[in-house]
């Protein structure tokens, strides 16, 4: 099966070539315009663009998921077609995903032999176990190749993704987003393997949306994509920061947002020793204390898994404490369900926007009335009063600034950053105390999140409290009053964020200070 | 992609799938079962177009099979409601056989208990008790769903023949055994109910029941939370609407609207007043199961499913006519349901995808 | 005694064979609630046949017309995306309107029937080896492996160059014809003549047994004795002890009550944790492929 020639590639020589890539959709968006790009043996070439820029689309298709409409790839000089991924594997491409491709209830021996031709009709694990513990061996990873792979934290589950490309004898890895939920520390195991694997002479093509400091650490050279066309390929020498995010989004960033202090008023949230198991039965949550003003923003950050998921579910209601106590504005809410909660003035906007958040075939003015069904406001006799939650929908979309055809919009064809505005708009004017905010601005644009992270703000100059859960730790520095990062279910260290250092934070979200 | 005779053909995914689209489908896969269907009585050696005629003359003529029908669909109407109200949570009501047995154990119970009761007061008691063991029978299955996830297809599939067995040991040399060989004893006189047109009084009821449920599951707070917890269970965790409260409620409205059906059949039919033979009211009790079929075309739709469920009940009905006349075997209607079935569940391909036909 | 555990391994037979077919189907990621449907029509085609050329011969027709109906279940839930739930439900209600029509005009017994060796029908030991077989297909080959895979984590199998479409037909179709030779072998070697929807409920039981079973074939052949014993036992409890003192009906509530105490049992938050650990992750989700 590998036939194909690049046993024998030398370094520098050109690999991977795509020509005038153009790939179309059916409603006529042009995904892909004319794209070109050049990848050499040995070389990190890094494809940096912001949500809706191609990239996943230009991945794609250089994995063979899709085809383009227009243009060639030519593999080691010779014009050729992935027909599909297996296709692109068997030619020497590799992928690492985002969204990892594993069997989570499988050993990752079990996932790196998984299809593979050598492990024979009937399993035979010998030979490969020893094929596969030499490679780790050369690349300098380290990892149990019988533990199954749900028990494996984000960081070695990606090893084992690189490893059975690999194992395929992949000589180009494409890599989506690398860094994006690991630990500061893991981030550089992984660099340093890049590092290895490039030494190695493999080709290596990180695509990259927010992370730019890592870019700069590890690639030889950068293409930034803009609505689907190259806006510029450039040696990672002569780029800065600066310049490298205004080709992504096209015009000068701000990197600030003015965070205005308000005067602190009385204590709204305060949870006492409290503990949670995960759904697994695992104790997610040990023992956190903390409390929470009006007019403050407590930043909880941590790296995803670490029990702050389960903490914003038993503050929302929606999972039982193991122990533990929740004061809410002086009364204990312990016991209190999700919907009472609601009614005291609690708000949640949960992390899984159309899985949690709103209900994709519901209108808009049906998915606005989430949060007023049980308002005796809105009701007529018996009966929803439709007419005023209709208007009382209108005004929402307007205020928030969601862009929608009209109100009857089923919520599904929204963008994700309009989605999210809806979402706030449902919470935010039914929320008169405490605002959790679990990732509010994951996966979103840059626009959208600079939009959701102002109404976060000014929540919070309305006097509410709030508590904002996020994985990026510049989010949560720029909008925090207080953080608190939390690892293995722990709160290390509640700092204020005014003056505090990033390496710090950094550190107690890896769990490395203790 | 295909191509044919210079006409290119490509699958285009839908994301959300429009109301007026979901009619066009629905009706289109009854469409193309009468096809299929006029194949299989073509193979019997009928012609399909005669047979159809047949069929809706006899079902839809006053004189003949008119009552029959109306009676026949709207039984079928009272289990689609059942299957409906619960489907709109999400969650399959295949338990309409057992609590459609319940109600009528509910029903006659009441009858034998206070057989001296003036009709007035008791024919609603009957109701009210019929509706009662009904929504409890469906709790049930309800409560260990919303409690302990329990799949509530299997658990409400072996309550129905729980149920069936309960109903024997009543009749069959039970304490309600009557004179005739393993049939109930009939109602006592104040049980027996008025009737209207040759069919039991609760037919009126049944399409009241239709319009009744379509303003609940559409203008009030708890016809949205059901549709909520259908529409996503998980979101509706998120806003405050009990998973428990939401499955109970639904099993026991379907439970409820089957056990009036026990009633209605039984109860409410001059033709028995008493439970007959094992065999006939098992054959019965296999006829609420297309109730599920009616709500599935009709989009869940209350309303829709009056015409639909008199629709299914002229060509079960007019069926009797192919037997007769034609000297055609007996089942072919059970086997035109099957048909529609299969055939929507074919259709619903459509519901994911559009065929785009281009030239060239 | 002897002929009634005969009698009770035989229904144990029919159950395992069905569950077993169940048990691959959602290995795979399939979920099939229309076991009961398949088992009908292998069980009327098998009657058919088996009266106009033999018992065997039915046998295989009926195995035959289950593959066919599992492809049916495929081509619905792989290929055109329906809801596995409303496919299985239709096919389940397509066979009690088509096994109505078909075989509902026969009466009578079968008048060829398969030998019997002291009482016990050779379907016994053929199901037996039949979850062995798939215990080791799964447990010990590449291709269990895949459908492991498959069943778990679609795109992870097909990034791993598992054509996981393939897949899981093969798993349809092998699960459908061991749910119509389940149904052939109920008419064939255990009636021996045709009723009304004879199957009574036994394809939900085998369904339910999946269930319990937490996904490994050698618990289902513990769960599969039980039931095929207190199903023959609900039917003739005389040959056990002359005085049971429950009425009949009663007795045969005894299995259905049962399934659902089982279903209770390990729906508690103890059971829950390890069911969850061992149910296929993608088990029910239609799977888009872009």
């Amino acid at each position: 099966m590998l036939n194909s020639p690049q046993a024998d590639t030398r370094p520098g020589e050109v690999v991977l070539e795509a020509r005038g890539i153009t790939k179309r959709y059916p409603n006529n968006v042009v995904a892909l315009d004319k794209v070109d790009f050049q990848l050499r043996a040995g070389e990190v070439h890094a494809i940096l663009g912001e949500n809706g820029a191609g990239k996943t689309t230009l991945m794609n298709i250089l994995f063979g998921v899709i085809q383009p409409d227009e243009g060639e790839i030519y593999l080691y000089g010779r014009k050729t077609r992935f027909k599909s991924p297996i296709d692109a594997i068997n030619m020497g491409v590799g992928m690492v995903h985002q969204t990892r491709k594993l069997v989570q209830a499988h050993t990752v021996l079990e996932n790196i032999i998984l299809g593979h031709p050598k492990a024979g009709r009937l399993l035979n694990l010998r030979k490969v176990r020893e094929e596969v513990e030499e490679m780790c061996r050369r690349y300098g990873f380290r990892i149990d190749l019988d533990a199954r792979v749900w028990q494996l934290s984000a960081g070695e589950q990606e090893m084992v993704e690189i490893l059975r490309a690999l194992y395929r004898g992949a000589k180009i890895l494409i890599l989506d987003e690398p860094t994006s939920v690991l630990t500061p520390p893991e981030v550089e195991v992984l660099l340093n393997s890049i590092r290895h694997m490039a030494k190695n002479n493999i080709a290596l093509i990180p695509f990259i949306t927010h992370k730019l400091p890592e870019v700069f650490e590890v690639s030889d050279k950068v293409t930034v994509l803009r609505r689907g066309k190259v806006v510029k390929t450039i040696n990672i020498r002569e780029a800065s920061m600066k310049s490298l995010a205004e080709y992504m989004v096209g015009r000068e960033v701000l990197f600030n947002l003015t965070n205005p202090k308000v005067n602190l008023g009385r204590e709204i949230l305060k949870v006492e020793n409290l503990s949670a198991l995960n759904d697994k039965g695992v104790v997610a949550l040990r023992n956190v204390s903390f409390s929470v003003k009006e007019g403050e923003i407590l930043g909880i950050v941590g790296v995803s898994g670490n029990g702050q998921e389960e903490l914003a579910e038993v503050l929302a209601g929606l999972r039982k404490p193991a122990s533990g106590r929740v004061i809410f504005d002086g009364q204990d809410i312990t016991r209190k369900s999700v919907l009472e909660r609601l009614k005291m003035g609690i708000g949640y906007i949960p992390p899984d926007r159309l899985g949690e958040g709103a209900i994709g075939n519901f209108s808009l003015v049906d998915n606005i009335l989430l949060n007023l069904y049980y308002d005796k406001e809105f009701r007529k006799s018996i009966f929803l009063n439709y007419p005023k939650i209709r208007e009382y929908t209108k005004r929402l979309v307007s205020e928030f600034e969601v862009i929608t055809p009209s109100v009857d919009t089923k919520a599904a064809h929204l963008s994700g950053g309009n989605l999210q505005k809806i979402i706030l708009a449902r919470v935010i004017p039914k929320t008169t105390k405490l605002l959790i905010a679990n990732l509010p601005t994951s996966g979103l644009d840059v626009a959208s999140a600079e939009s959701v992270r102002n109404r976060i703000l000014s929540c919070k100059e309305k006097g509410m409290a709030v508590i904002l859960i996020s994985e990026d730790l510049d989010e949560a520095l720029q909008l925090s009053d207080r953080i608190a990062p939390i690892y293995e279910g722990r709160i290390v260290a509640i700092l204020d964020a005014d003056n505090v250092k990033k390496e710090e934070i950094g550190a107690m979200m890896a769990g490395v200070s203790q | 992609m295909a191509r044919l005779e210079g006409l290119s053909f490509k699958k285009e995914r839908i994301i959300v799938l429009t109301g007026g689209r979901a009619v066009k489908i629905s009706a289109l896969s009854v469409a193309f079962s009468f096809l299929v269907f006029s194949l299989f009585l073509y193979l019997e050696g009928a012609n399909p177009v005669e047979a159809y005629l047949n069929i809706f003359s006899f079902a839809l003529a006053p004189e003949l099979g008119l009552p029959a029908t109306l009676h026949r669909g709207l039984f079928m109407l009272f289990s689609a409601l059942a299957f409906i109200v619960v489907y709109r949570a999400g969650i399959w009501n295949v338990g309409m056989e057992g609590q459609f047995y319940l109600g009528t154990i509910g029903a006659f119970a009441v009858a034998f208990a206070f057989p001296n009761l003036p009709s007035p007061v008791l024919i609603p008691m009957m109701l009210a008790s019929a509706a009662l063991f009904g929504a409890g029978y469906g709790a049930i299955t309800g409560f260990l769903k919303g409690k302990l996830d329990v799949n509530e297809v299997v658990v409400a599939l072996m309550l129905n023949n729980i149920a069936f067995w309960l109903v024997y040991l009543l009749t069959v040399g039970g304490p309600w055994a009557g004179s005739i060989a393993s049939s109930s004893r009939p109602l006592p006189e104040p049980a027996r109910a008025p009737r209207i047109w040759e069919t039991p009084f609760t037919s009126l009821l049944a399409a009241a029941l239709a319009v009744i449920l379509y303003i609940f599951l559409k203008y009030t707070p708890l016809g949205y939370q059901i549709k909520v917890y259908g529409g996503n269970p998980n979101v509706a965790r998120h806003v405050g609407i009990s998973s428990l409260k939401v499955s109970v409620l639904v099993m026991a409205l379907g439970g409820a609207i089957s056990g009036l059906a026990g009633y209605h059949m039984w109860a409410g039919d001059a033709a028995f007043y008493l439970i007959p033979r094992p065999e006939a009211y098992k054959a019965v009790g296999d006829m609420t199961y297309w109730g599920i079929i009616i709500g599935l075309i009709c989009l869940l739709n209350p309303l829709a499913s009056i015409p639909t469920s008199i629709f299914i009940g002229a060509i079960t009905v007019g069926s009797t006519v192919l037997v007769r006349r034609f000297r055609l075997p007996f089942g072919l209607d059970i086997l035109f349901l099957g048909i529609i079935t299969i055939s929507f569940v074919a259709f619903q391909f459509f519901y994911n995808y559009r065929i785009k036909m281009r030239r060239g | 005694m002897w002929p009634f555990i005969a009698r009770s391994l035989e229904i144990s037979t029919i159950l395992l064979l069905a569950a077993i077919g169940e048990l691959l189907d959602e290995r795979s990621g399939v979920l099939n609630v229309g076991i009961e449907g398949i088992m009908l029509l292998g069980a009327a085609a098998g009657f058919i046949v088996g009266d106009a050329v033999g018992g065997f011969v039915g046998l295989l027709v009926g195995a035959a017309v289950g593959g066919l109906i599992g492809f049916l279940h495929g081509v619905f839930s792989i290929s055109l995306k329906v809801d596995q739930v409303v496919s299985g439900m239709g096919i389940w209600l397509f066979a009690m309107g088509f096994v109505t029509y078909w075989a509902d005009r026969y009466s009578g017994p079968l008048d060829t029937k398969i030998p019997k060796i002291y009482d016990l029908s050779p379907m016994f030991p053929i199901a037996l080896l039949t979850v062995f077989l798939i215990w080791f297909v799964l447990a010990k080959t590449h291709i269990g492996l895949k459908i492991r895979a498959v069943g778990e984590n679609p795109f992870a199998a097909e990034v791993s160059g598992v054509d996981f479409i393939k897949i899981r037909y093969l798993c349809v179709v092998v699960g459908g014809a061991l749910g119509g030779l389940a149904g052939a072998s109920l008419i064939i070697s255990y009636l021996g003549a045709w009723s009304h929807l004879p199957t009574k409920g036994l394809g939900w039981v085998a369904l339910a047994l999946v269930m319990f079973s937490l996904w490994r074939p050698l618990i289902l052949l513990g769960g599969s004795l039980l039931f095929g014993f207190l199903w023959q036992l609900a039917i003739s409890p005389e040959t056990i002890y002359a005085g049971i003192p429950a009425p009949l009906p009663v007795l045969r509530m005894i299995p259905f009550i049962m399934t659902i105490l089982f279903l209770v049992v390990i729906s508690t938050e103890t059971f829950r944790k390890k069911w969850a650990l061992a149910k296929p992750e993608s088990l029910g989700i239609p799977f888009f492929k872009e």
